[in-house]
């Protein structure tokens, strides 16, 4: 297992998507409003579009017609292009489980520096 | 083999006939003549007018109210095993004066179930409603669920109402209390998003246009969600749309669920659980083309076979599915798919 400083914790802010150099790829680092640090794929697994532009927002939810709720915010990133719900935590696709996943990447914070575990 | 015809049109000889059903004041008004019976605003251009040419009575006059005949022309030429009665006269058509609207509804259904459904047990009985007063309509549906050929409530499709409104809830409460099958049928108001066009050809082309904006609005307002139990079918309105619907939904949903939060499942996924289709007008696929199509809906319990007797587009059973197909697969669209539907069994012998 090998682990990869791409930055420092500071840098990694909440409702933005952060990139950082992993070799020839691009790992896009985002702060939950609890204060984790979560690193996911930079491109959408639905037709590539670079999710750096994405939208961070909460979960839409609702068990009734016309009622509009949202939880957990921060917690689900929107691909900037066609607007597709991957949840942050889980890498799936809100929308659609089982057949779309954010490439999802294990965070360690160690000494103020970001690293990432492959 | 057997056979459920899950469209077939039983009537009245005139509104008049309906007189003895109806309550007071609308007893009244029809038989002084207040209204005459709903008139379509289009003329058929087909040799029977809208009917089989050949669905006469002993006497040559047109007829599409007499049992007799219809046992001798569909069931017992078909040897059908059961046929769904769906009815051609919709009060939710009246767009004023509710009270008279529902009371037909009423009396239609008293006057089916005497001289229709009380007369063949091979007959399924659809509960007609006025689906403008849904209050109504579910009291409707409360009173004629008990009917044990009744199986279904007829929901019709005119040109204003898409049944996904919050408004037309109690309709769908009343059905899933009762485990009846929710159908929607094209009424002589259906028509395509720009209007019924200028000719009729124009306007029954585009009926299966209405029935995708009901499956999109009951789907997406969450009819669907709301009443997990409840079963649907369209009647007589295509279903060689349902890949391409089943698609667009999905794709739509995926990157618009924020909007339709209440929506728990892709569309797909609801129509497959949920959605059957009434196979009239066929639209004379070959066989190669039936199974092309089944495998892009994905499933072959989708289709359910129906003649539409006795109107003029009629399909026979013999002919309008390719006997070519595998036996598996027409024992499905002439049988299981419909028992499943309706939660019939095979009569006993």
């Amino acid at each position: 297992m090998n682990r990869h400083r791409v930055c420092r914790a500071d840098e990694v802010a909440s409702n933005a998507m952060k990139p950082v150099a992993m070799g020839r790829a691009t790992i896009l680092l985002t702060r939950l409003p609890s204060g984790e640090i979560k690193a996911v794929g930079s491109r959408c697994p639905h037709q590539g579009a670079n999710l750096e532009y994405g939208c961070l927002t909460g979960h839409a939810h609702s068990d009734q017609p016309n009622v509009l709720l949202m939880d957990r915010p921060g917690q689900i990133l929107r691909c900037p292009w066609h607007g597709f719900e991957f949840d942050l935590c889980s890498g799936e696709s809100v929308a659609d489980q089982g057949k779309l996943r954010l490439r999802r990447f294990d965070v360690e914070i160690e000494n103020g520096d970001v690293f990432i575990v492959m | 083999m057997l056979l459920i015809d899950a469209d077939v049109h039983e009537s009245f000889a005139g509104i008049r006939d309906l007189i003895p059903y109806l309550k007071e004041p609308y007893r009244e008004w029809i038989e002084r003549g207040a209204w005459r019976g709903f008139s379509q605003p289009f003329a058929y251009t087909s040799p029977g007018s809208g009917n089989r040419a050949d669905v006469r009575n002993a006497d040559g006059s047109a007829s599409v109210s007499d049992y007799g005949v219809m046992r001798r022309q569909l069931l017992d030429t078909y040897n059908q095993t059961y046929a769904v009665l769906t009815g051609y006269f919709y009060p939710t058509m009246l767009k004023l004066q509710y009270g008279l609207s529902s009371a037909l509804a009423s009396a239609y259904n008293d006057f089916v179930a005497e001289h229709w459904l009380a007369k063949d047990k091979r007959f399924i009985g659809s509960i007609q409603i006025n689906a403008r007063d849904p209050e109504a309509a579910a009291y409707e549906i409360d009173r004629m669920a008990a009917h044990p050929q009744i199986k279904q409530v007829m929901l019709p499709v005119v040109d204003d109402i898409a049944y996904g409104h919050p408004m037309y809830r109690p309709i769908f409460a009343a059905a899933e209390r009762h485990a009846l099958v929710i159908a929607l049928h094209h009424t002589i108001l259906a028509e395509g998003p720009f209007g019924m066009g200028l000719h009729y050809i124009e306007r029954h082309t585009l009926l299966p246009t209405s029935m995708m904006a009901e499956v999109i609005s009951l789907i997406l307002n969450g009819v669907f969600d709301g009443y997990p139990s409840l079963r649907f079918i369209i009647l007589e309105g295509g279903f060689s749309w349902l890949p391409h619907l089943m698609w667009r939904m999905d794709r739509e949903y995926r990157q618009g669920r924020v909007e339709v939060p209440w929506v728990k499942k892709l569309p797909s996924q609801h129509m497959r659980e949920r959605l059957r289709f009434s196979t009239q007008p066929a639209e004379d696929l070959t066989a190669d083309q039936w199974l092309k199509l089944i495998d892009l809906m994905g499933s072959d319990e989708y289709l359910i076979f129906s003649t539409d007797y006795p109107h003029f587009d009629f399909d026979d059973p013999r002919v309008s599915i390719p006997r070519s197909l595998p036996d598996a697969l027409q024992e499905k669209i002439f049988w299981k798919n419909g028992a499943w539907l309706y939660g019939l069994e095979a009569p006993a012998q």
